[in-house]
C-alpha cells in the first residue's frame, strides 16, 4: 500500500482469506489480511494460538493457496506462477525454519543443510561446501557428520536453520525458530537471523516469545484471522528500516537499484 | 536436469540402502520374473540355432519332401495323437525314381522309419530308431563314419550302421563292427559306426545317435514289401536356383499322385519351420507364464513403492517446502523404482543363465546368447519398474506439503 509502483513490495496481501472446512465446520484461519512487506524488513508475527500465524507463512511461502483475496510476491499474483515455478522459487528465494526440526532421518547433517541447493540445480560438490560454510558459522563444523538423532534438540534446530540459510534466500519464513533452544541458544540464533536480516534479506518470524521481538524492526498481533496491531503504522519503526539499508546495498549490489526509489517511496 | 538425475540417483540408493532387506525382496520378484522370461528365450534361441545351424550345414541346395501337412493349430499341440502323426505318407518308392530323374537332382534319399524294437540277446536299449534308406543319405545329410562303411548297393540286406550311442548301449562298446543284433526279431549285422552328431533336434527327426540304418530294401521286407516314406531329402545340382527346384519337384510329385497336392516341398529356412514353429509355440506360452510372474513382481514394487511413499510422507513435505516440485518428486520416486527393477532386471538375468545352463545339462541343446534377449529382458524390466513405479510417484507427488510436515507431529 505504501509501495510506489514501480518498486514492488516483496510481499503484498490484499484482502487475503483462508477458510478450512465447509458447513457449519467452515472456518476462517484467515479472515482478511491485508500486509505489505518491504524488502530487508524483520517482522515477528505473535498472537495467541489458532489466530493463524502459521497458515498465514504457509500461504507466503506458497506451501498453501488462499481461499480469496490476491497475494503477489514481488509485485507477481502468485496465482498466475506455474507450480514448478513457484518450486524453484521456494528453492531459491524462500527459506523456511519450522517449528519442528523436520530433518531428514537419513541424511547426515552435512546432506540436511545442503539439501535445498540440489533444487536449484547446484552441483553436489558445491553443495557440501556451501553447507559446510554455514555450517561453520553456526559452530557445527564438528557435527558435520553426525546423524539427526545423535544431535541434540538445540543442535538440530540449529542445523534446521543452517538449511533454511544455505541457499541464501531473501525471504525467510521462522514459524517459532527458538521453540526448541535454551535462551543462550535462542540469542546466537536470533543474532544470526539479525545478521541475515542486516545484509538484506526479508525475515518473517512467528513467535510466542515476545522478547525476540526486539530483533524485530517490525512487530505484528495477529488475533482471529486478522492483523490486530502493526507496529509499522506508527512511525517508530520508519528510521530502523531506512538504517538498514545501505548495508544491504553493500551486500546486494544488483538490487541497489530498486532500494533508494523504495526508500523515496516510504517517506 | 542431468545433475537432477544423479542426486534422484543418490537419494533412491540411500533410501534402498535403508531397508536393505525389503529393497532386496522387492528386487527378488522382478528377479523371478526376468529370469524365467530369460531361460526360456536362452533355452528356446538354443533351439531355433541348432536348427539354424544345420539348415546351414546342409548346404542351401537340400529340399526336404514330407507330406502335406496342415498348419498345427492349438487343438493339435493338446491333442495326444494329431491325426497326421500315424497317418499313412503319400510318399511313394517311384517318387524317388521321378526325383532322382529330374536334371537338377544331384542326390535322393528316403527315410523311412519303423518302429519295433532293436536289441541283443543281453541288452535291449531304451531309445532307437530305425531307419531304412538308400546309400545316397551319407551323401545328402552329410553323415559321417567313424568306423567300417556305410549300406551301399552292393551290402547285403541284413547289415546295419548303428549311431554310436546305439553302439554302446546295445554292445558296450562304439567298436562293435561285425556284431549281430535284432530288429524285430531278425539279425542284423553291424557294418559300420556312425560319428557322433551330438543332434537330437534336427530336421529328419531322427536322432542318428540312437538310429540303426538299414537299407531300404530291408525295410520294406518288415512292412510287408512297401516302401512307406516319411520324408526325403534331395539335394541339387551345385548352382540351381532353389525355388525352381522347389516348384519342380512339387509339379512332378503331384504327377505322381493323380494330381493330389499332398506334399509340401520346403528348401532353405522352411526345412527347420515346423519344428521351430512348436518350439516357438511351446517358449510362447511359457513367456505368458514368466510374464505372470513379472507382473506379480510389478505389484510388489508398487506395493513396496507405497509404503515408502507413506513413511516418506515427512520427507515429501519438508523436500517440497525447500524447493522440489511435484515433478522432482515424482522423478525421485520413479528412479527408485526403476533401480529396483533395473537391479532386480539385472540379476534375473544373470540367474536366467544361470537356470539355462542348468536345465542344458538334462537337454540335447545349448542356451544361446543374443542382444535382442538383453534387450528384451532390459526393456522389459524397465517397463515393469515405470509402469508400477507411477502410481505411487504420482501420489508421492500430489501430497500436499503443510499436511505431510504435520504428520507425525
Amino acid at each position: 500500500m505504501a509501495a510506489a509502483p514501480a518498486t514492488p513490495p516483496v510481499i503484498e496481501l490484499r484482502d487475503l482469506k483462508k477458510r478450512f472446512g465447509v458447513g457449519d465446520a467452515e472456518h476462517y484461519a484467515l479472515d482478511g489480511v491485508d500486509l505489505t512487506v518491504e524488502k530487508g524488513e524483520f517482522i515477528a508475527i505473535m498472537g495467541p494460538s489458532g489466530c493463524g500465524k502459521t497458515t498465514l507463512l504457509n500461504i507466503i511461502g506458497m506451501l498453501d493457496q488462499s481461499t480469496d483475496g490476491e497475494f503477489l510476491l514481488d509485485g507477481k499474483n502468485v496465482e498466475d506462477i506455474r507450480g514448478g515455478k513457484q518450486a524453484s522459487i521456494r528453492a531459491k528465494q524462500i527459506g523456511f525454519i519450522f517449528q519442528s526440526f523436520n530433518l531428514i532421518e537419513r541424511l547426515n547433517v552435512l546432506e540436511n543443510v545442503a539439501l535445498p541447493l540440489t533444487y536449484s540445480g547446484i552441483h553436489h560438490t558445491k553443495r557440501i561446501q556451501r553447507a559446510s560454510d554455514v555450517l561453520k558459522s553456526f559452530h557445527l563444523q564438528n557435527r558435520e557428520y553426525y546423524m539427526p538423532w545423535q544431535l541434540s534438540g538445540g543442535q538440530t534446530q540449529r542445523v534446521a536453520i543452517a538449511r533454511a540459510l544455505v541457499s541464501d534466500p531473501s525471504i525467510i519464513l521462522a514459524d517459532e525458530p527458538t521453540g526448541n533452544l535454551d535462551s543462550k541458544s535462542s540469542h546466537i540464533i536470533m543474532e544470526e537471523l539479525s545478521e541475515i536480516h542486516k545484509k538484506g534479506n526479508t525475515i518473517l518470524m512467528v513467535t510466542h516469545n515476545p522478547n525476540l521481538t526486539t530483533y524485530a524492526t517490525r512487530v505484528i498481533t495477529m488475533l482471529d484471522g486478522r492483523i490486530d496491531t502493526d507496529t509499522a503504522e506508527p512511525t517508530k519503526q520508519e528510521p530502523k528500516t531506512v538504517k538498514k539499508r545501505p548495508l544491504s546495498k553493500s551486500a546486494k549490489p544488483p538490487k541497489t537499484k530498486k532500494k533508494p526509489a523504495k526508500r523515496k517511496a516510504k517517506k | 536436469m542431468q545433475l537432477l538425475l544423479s542426486d534422484h540417483y543418490r537419494t533412491a540408493r540411500q533410501s534402498l540402502e535403508r531397508s536393505r532387506l525389503r529393497t532386496f525382496l522387492t528386487m527378488l520378484g522382478v528377479a523371478i520374473g526376468i529370469a524365467s522370461i530369460t531361460t526360456i528365450l536362452a533355452l528356446s534361441g538354443g533351439v531355433s540355432k541348432v536348427i539354424g545351424k544345420q539348415v546351414a550345414e546342409l548346404g542351401s541346395q537340400v529340399a526336404v519332401v514330407r507330406p502335406h501337412a496342415a498348419l498345427p493349430t492349438l487343438a493339435d499341440l493338446s491333442n495326444p495323437s494329431p491325426s497326421n502323426a500315424y497317418s499313412t505318407s503319400p510318399l511313394q518308392e517311384r517318387d524317388i525314381t521321378t526325383l532322382s530323374e529330374l536334371p537338377a537332382t544331384e542326390a535322393v534319399a528316403p527315410l523311412m522309419t519303423l518302429s519295433g524294437s532293436v536289441r541283443t540277446h543281453e541288452s535291449t536299449p531304451n531309445k532307437s530308431t530305425i531307419v531304412a534308406t538308400t546309400p545316397s543319405l551319407v551323401k545328402v545329410n552329410n553323415l559321417k563314419i567313424s568306423d567300417g562303411q556305410f549300406i551301399d548297393s552292393v551290402t547285403k540286406q541284413n547289415t546295419a550302421v548303428v549311431g554310436t550311442q546305439l553302439s554302446i548301449d546295445l554292445f558296450g562298446t562304439d567298436q562293435s563292427i561285425g556284431s549281430n543284433f535284432l530288429i524285430r526279431g531278425q539279425s542284423f549285422t553291424v557294418i559300420g559306426v556312425l560319428k557322433r552328431q551330438n543332434q537330437p533336434i534336427n530336421y529328419n527327426n531322427i536322432d542318428f545317435d540312437q538310429a540303426a540304418i538299414i537299407s531300404l530294401e530291408s525295410g520294406k521286407l518288415f512292412n510287408g514289401g512297401v516302401a512307406q516314406i516319411q520324408q526325403i531329402n534331395v539335394t541339387a545340382k551345385p548352382g540351381t536356383a532353389m525355388s525352381t527346384f522347389s516348384q519342380k519337384i512339387q509339379s512332378s510329385l503331384t504327377k505322381n499322385h493323380d494330381d493330389q497336392k499332398d506334399i509340401d516341398v520346403f528348401t532353405g529356412k522352411e526345412i527347420a519351420k515346423p519344428t521351430s514353429n512348436l518350439f516357438q509355440f511351446i517358449s510362447a506360452v511359457m513367456a505368458v507364464v514368466a510374464s505372470i510372474s513379472l507382473v506379480v513382481g510389478g505389484v510388489g514394487i508398487m506395493n513396496i513403492m507405497l509404503v515408502g511413499v507413506s513413511e516418506r510422507t515427512r520427507e515429501i513435505g519438508l523436500r517440497k517446502a525447500v524447493g522440489a516440485s511435484n515433478m522432482t518428486i515424482a522423478s525421485q520416486f520413479l528412479i527408485e523404482a526403476l533401480i529396483i527393477s533395473g537391479i532386480g532386471g539385472l540379476l534375473g538375468f544373470l540367474g536366467g543363465y544361470f537356470i539355462a545352463f542348468v536345465i542344458s545339462l538334462m537337454i540335447p541343446y545349448d542356451p544361446t546368447f543374443s542382444w535382442s534377449i538383453v534387450a528384451w529382458t532390459a526393456s522389459l524390466s524397465i517397463g515393469v519398474g515405470a509402469l508400477f513405479g507411477l502410481y505411487p510417484a504420482i501420489r508421492a507427488a500430489r501430497k500436499n506439503p503443510i499436511e505431510s510436515l504435520r504428520r507425525y507431529h
